[in-house]
C-alpha cells in the first residue's frame, strides 16, 4: 500500500466510492420502476371505473328524458336523446378497450354494451315511438307506464347495469389489491434508501481517512523539515517512508539540503577572499585620490575582482600616461599660445594692410566699372556696324545675282553670235564656190580670146578686126580673174577674220562661264560672309549683354569690396579680441602645469 | 610678127603665132611609161592621140608647175622629111599674144640650144623665140613618130 503513488491511491480511494454510490444507485432504480408499474396500474383501473361511471350517468340520463317525455309528452325531453346514445355507446365502447387485458372483465363488459346498445336502439326508440302515437290524450303516461315495453326496457338495463356493477367491483378488488403491493414496495425502497444512504457514507469516511493517513503523513513531515531549513537549520533532514512521489520529494531535499550547506560554505570563503582584495585595492585607490599615481594593484585574477584590479592597473597606467601627456600639452599650449599671440599681433597688421588694399581695390574696381561702360558704347557701336554690314551684303548679294543673270544672258548671245558667225562662214564657202566657176570661166574667156586671137592672125588682113575683139575679150578676161582673185583673197581674209572672231568668241564665252562660275563663288562666299555677319549680330547681342552683366558685376564687385573693407575692419578688431583671449590662453596653461605638477607621476 | 608669149622659169619667150594651131586648157594626161622626162604624156586631140612635150622639163628645168595659166600649146611640127604633126607643149604662164616688131629681132650671141633662137627686148624685158622645128632631138623625134618613118 506504501509504495503506491498518490495518484493510484486516490483512483483506487474515489473509485470505490463511486462504486458503492453506482450499486445504491441501480438498486434504487429498480424499486423506482417497480414503483412506477404500480402506479400505471392503479391510474388504469381507475379509467376503467370512471368510464363505468359515465356509462352509468349516460344510461340514466337517456331513461330521466325519456321518462319525462313520456310523462309531458314534451318533444323538448328527448331532443338530444340520440346524442346521449352516441355518448353511451362510446364510452361502454371504451371500457371494453381498456380492459382488453383481463379477459373475464372484457367478457361482461361486452355483454353489457350488447345489452345496452339493443335498449338504447330499440327499447327506448319503440316507448317514444309508441308516446308520440298516443300525442295528448289523457292518461297517456299512465297507458305507457303500465306498458310491457317498459318493463322490458328496465330489465335490460337492470341485467345491464348488474353486469357493469359486477365488473366494477372486480376493478376495485384489483385496485385494493394493488395499492397493498405498492405500500409494500414503497417501505422497501424507504429501508433500502436509509441503509444504502448510511453504507455508503460509512465507507467513504473510511476511504477518506485512508487517504489523508497516506498522504497527509509524509507531507507534514516535509512541510516541518522545510520550516526547520527556512529557520537556518541547515542539518534538517527527512526520514523516507514510503515509496510514493512524496518520498521521491523527501529523498531530494535531502540532496538540496547536503548541497545548501556546502555552497553556503564555499560562499563564505569567497566573501572573505574578496574583502581582503577589496582592501588591497583601496590601499591603492586612496594613495591614488591623493594624487599620488604611483603605487601598484597587486590583485589579479580571472574573477570580477580580479579584471576590476586589471581594469584599475591600467586605468591607473592611462592616467598616468595621460598626466603626462597633460604636462606636455601644458607645456606645448603656453608655446603655442605665445607663437598664436605673436601671429594674431602680426595679422593684425596684415588685417590693417589688407585694409588699404581693399581700398586700392575699390578704386581699381571703380575704374574697371567705367572702363566697362566705355567698352558697352564701343560694342553698341559695333553691333550697328554690324547690322549695317548685314544690309549691305545681303544688297550685294542682290547685285551679284543679277550680274549672274547678266552673265548668262551674255553666254546666251554669244552663243547666238557664234552660230551666226557659222552661217557667215558657210555664206563665204558658197561664194567661194561661185567664183571658183567665175574663174575657171574667165579662165575659159582667156583660152577663148588666145584661139581667137589666134585665129585672127591667120586669117591675115580679114581678121585684124576680130583680133582688136579678141585681145579686148582676153583683157576683160584678165580682169576678170584679177577681181576674182581680189574677191577670193577678201574672201579668204573674211574668212579668217570670221574663224579668228569665231575662236575669239569661243574664249571669250569661255572667259564668261568662268566669270560666271567665279561670280557664283563670289556669291557663294557672300551668302557665307552674310550668314556670318548675321550670325555676328546675335553675338555682338551676347556680348553687349555679358558687357552690360560685367558691368553689373562690376558695381557688385564694388559694393562687395565696400564690405569687404568692413569685414576688414571687423577682423582687426576681432584679431585685436584673439589677442586678448591668447593671453587669457597662456595664463590658463600656465595654471594647468601647476595643477597637473601636483601629480606624482613617477615611481 | 605676132609670138604666143611664155615663161620658162623666170625667163619669157615666144612661140610664132603662125606654127601654133590652138590654145587648150590643161588637160588630163595619159602617162607614157619608159618615155624620157622632157614628155609629160600622151593627149587626145579630136581622136587623134598627141604627144606633149613639157618645155621646162626640155630646157633643162624642173617639171612645169600646175597654174591657172599654165596651157597646153598644140603646134605644128614639120620634121625634117617635110611631114606635119600636131605637137602638144606644155607651157607655164602663157601670157596672150605680143607683137614683135622684126627690127628689134636680134641673134642670142650664145649657142646653148637648138630651138632658142632671136631675142626681142621690149618694156618687161626680154623674149627669146622657140622654134618648134628644132625643139624634139632626133632620137625622140624618131621615137614619137616612127610611123612616118616607116610610112615614109
Amino acid at each position: 500500500m506504501n509504495n503506491l503513488s498518490i495518484k493510484n491511491k486516490l483512483y483506487i480511494g474515489f473509485g470505490s466510492i463511486v462504486a458503492i454510490i453506482l450499486l445504491l444507485l441501480i438498486l434504487a432504480y429498480n424499486n423506482f420502476s417497480r414503483l412506477t408499474d404500480a402506479n400505471n396500474w392503479d391510474k388504469h383501473t381507475m379509467e376503467v371505473l370512471i368510464e363505468l361511471d359515465r356509462v352509468n350517468n349516460a344510461s340514466l340520463q337517456i331513461q330521466v328524458d325519456t321518462r319525462g317525455y313520456i310523462l309531458t309528452g314534451n318533444e323538448t325531453f328527448i331532443a338530444s336523446e340520440r346524442e346521449n346514445a352516441e355518448q353511451l355507446k362510446q364510452h361502454i365502447a371504451k371500457a371494453v378497450q381498456l380492459t382488453a387485458d383481463n379477459a373475464q372483465q372484457n367478457e361482461r363488459l361486452k355483454r353489457a354494451q350488447a345489452l345496452l346498445a339493443t335498449w338504447a336502439d330499440v327499447n327506448i326508440r319503440r316507448q317514444i315511438e309508441k308516446r308520440r302515437a298516443l300525442g295528448d290524450t289523457k292518461g297517456a303516461a299512465d297507458t305507457l307506464g303500465q306498458s310491457s315495453e317498459l318493463k322490458e326496457a328496465a330489465a335490460i338495463v337492470s341485467a345491464a347495469r348488474e353486469l357493469m356493477d359486477q365488473a366494477g367491483e372486480e376493478e376495485r378488488r384489483l385496485l385494493a389489491e394493488r395499492s397493498a403491493k405498492s405500500v409494500e414496495l414503497h417501505s422497501s425502497q424507504n429501508n433500502l434508501m436509509i441503509g444504502g444512504g448510511i453504507a455508503v457514507v460509512v465507507l467513504s469516511v473510511l476511504i477518506a481517512y485512508a487517504l489523508a493517513r497516506a498522504i497527509l503523513g509524509p507531507l507534514s513531515n516535509l512541510t516541518a523539515a522545510l520550516s526547520r531549513l527556512g529557520g537556518g537549520d541547515e542539518s534538517a533532514r527527512i526520514e523516507v517512508t514510503s515509496g510514493d512521489e512524496l518520498g521521491k520529494v523527501s529523498e531530494d531535499f535531502n540532496k538540496m539540503a547536503v548541497q545548501l550547506q556546502a555552497a553556503t560554505r564555499r560562499e563564505l570563503d569567497l566573501t572573505n577572499d574578496l574583502r581582503r582584495k577589496v582592501d588591497a585595492l583601496l590601499v591603492t585607490v586612496s594613495g591614488a585620490a591623493n594624487g599620488d599615481l604611483t603605487g601598484k594593484i597587486t590583485v589579479t585574477g580571472e574573477d570580477a575582482i580580479g579584471q576590476l584590479g586589471e581594469g584599475l592597473q591600467r586605468m591607473f597606467d592611462n592616467l598616468r600616461q595621460l598626466l603626462n601627456n597633460v604636462q606636455k600639452a601644458g607645456i606645448q599650449v603656453t608655446t603655442s599660445a605665445t607663437e598664436i599671440a605673436a601671429s594674431a599681433k602680426q595679422q593684425e597688421a596684415t588685417g590693417v594692410e589688407q585694409a588699404q588694399t581693399s581700398v586700392e581695390v575699390l578704386s581699381t574696381t571703380k575704374e574697371i566699372s567705367s572702363n566697362t561702360s566705355q567698352l558697352l558704347k564701343t560694342m553698341e557701336d559695333a553691333t550697328a556696324v554690324a547690322d549695317f554690314t548685314t544690309n549691305a551684303t545681303s544688297e550685294a548679294q542682290g547685285n551679284l545675282r543679277r550680274m549672274d543673270q547678266t552673265m548668262q544672258n551674255m553666254v546666251n548671245a554669244t552663243d547666238s553670235i557664234n552660230a551666226k558667225l557659222a552661217a557667215l562662214s558657210e555664206k563665204a564657202s558658197n561664194i567661194n564656190s561661185v567664183l571658183t566657176t567665175i574663174t575657171k570661166v574667165a579662165d575659159q574667156t582667156n583660152i577663148l580670146s588666145l584661139n581667137a586671137a589666134i585665129e585672127a592672125e591667120k586669117a591675115g588682113e580679114a581678121g585684124r578686126g576680130f583680133s582688136v575683139v579678141a585681145t579686148e575679150i582676153r583683157r576683160l578676161a584678165d580682169q576678170t580673174s584679177v577681181s576674182t582673185w581680189d574677191i577670193e583673197q577678201m574672201l579668204k581674209e573674211m574668212q579668217s577674220a570670221v574663224s579668228a572672231s569665231v575662236m575669239g568668241m569661243d574664249k571669250f564665252s569661255e572667259e564668261i562661264r568662268r566669270s560666271v562660275g567665279e561670280v557664283r563663288q563670289v556669291t557663294d562666299q557672300l551668302s557665307g560672309v552674310m550668314d556670318q555677319v548675321q550670325k555676328l549680330a546675335p553675338q555682338f547681342d551676347a556680348v553687349l549683354q555679358g558687357m552690360q552683366a560685367q558691368a553689373v558685376g562690376a558695381q557688385q564687385i564694388s559694393e562687395t569690396m565696400m564690405q569687404l573693407n568692413d569685414a576688414t575692419q571687423q577682423t582687426v578688431e576681432s584679431l585685436k579680441a584673439t589677442s586678448e583671449a591668447v593671453h587669457q590662453l597662456q595664463y590658463a596653461a600656465g595654471d594647468l602645469q601647476s595643477s597637473v605638477s601636483t601629480f606624482a607621476v613617477n615611481a | 610678127m605676132k609670138v604666143l608669149v611664155f615663161h620658162i622659169g623666170p625667163d619669157r619667150y615666144g612661140l610664132p603665132l603662125r606654127q601654133v594651131r590652138r590654145v587648150l586648157p590643161l588637160l588630163e594626161l595619159k602617162g607614157i611609161p619608159l618615155a624620157p622626162d622632157s614628155v609629160a604624156g600622151l593627149m587626145n586631140l579630136h581622136g587623134a592621140p598627141t604627144p606633149v612635150i613639157d618645155l621646162s622639163r626640155i630646157s633643162g628645168g624642173s617639171p612645169s608647175r600646175q597654174h591657172f595659166d599654165t596651157r597646153i600649146v598644140v603646134a605644128d611640127y614639120t620634121a625634117p622629111d617635110g611631114k606635119v604633126h600636131a605637137l602638144g607643149l606644155m607651157a607655164e604662164r602663157v601670157q596672150g599674144v605680143h607683137d614683135v616688131s622684126t627690127q628689134e629681132l636680134a641673134p642670142s650671141g650664145v649657142q646653148a640650144a637648138p630651138f632658142l633662137g632671136q631675142v626681142a627686148g621690149d618694156a618687161k624685158g626680154m623674149v627669146q623665140l622657140v622654134e618648134v622645128n628644132d625643139l624634139l632631138p632626133a632620137d625622140l623625134r624618131a621615137r614619137l613618130f616612127p610611123a612616118e618613118v616607116e610610112a615614109g
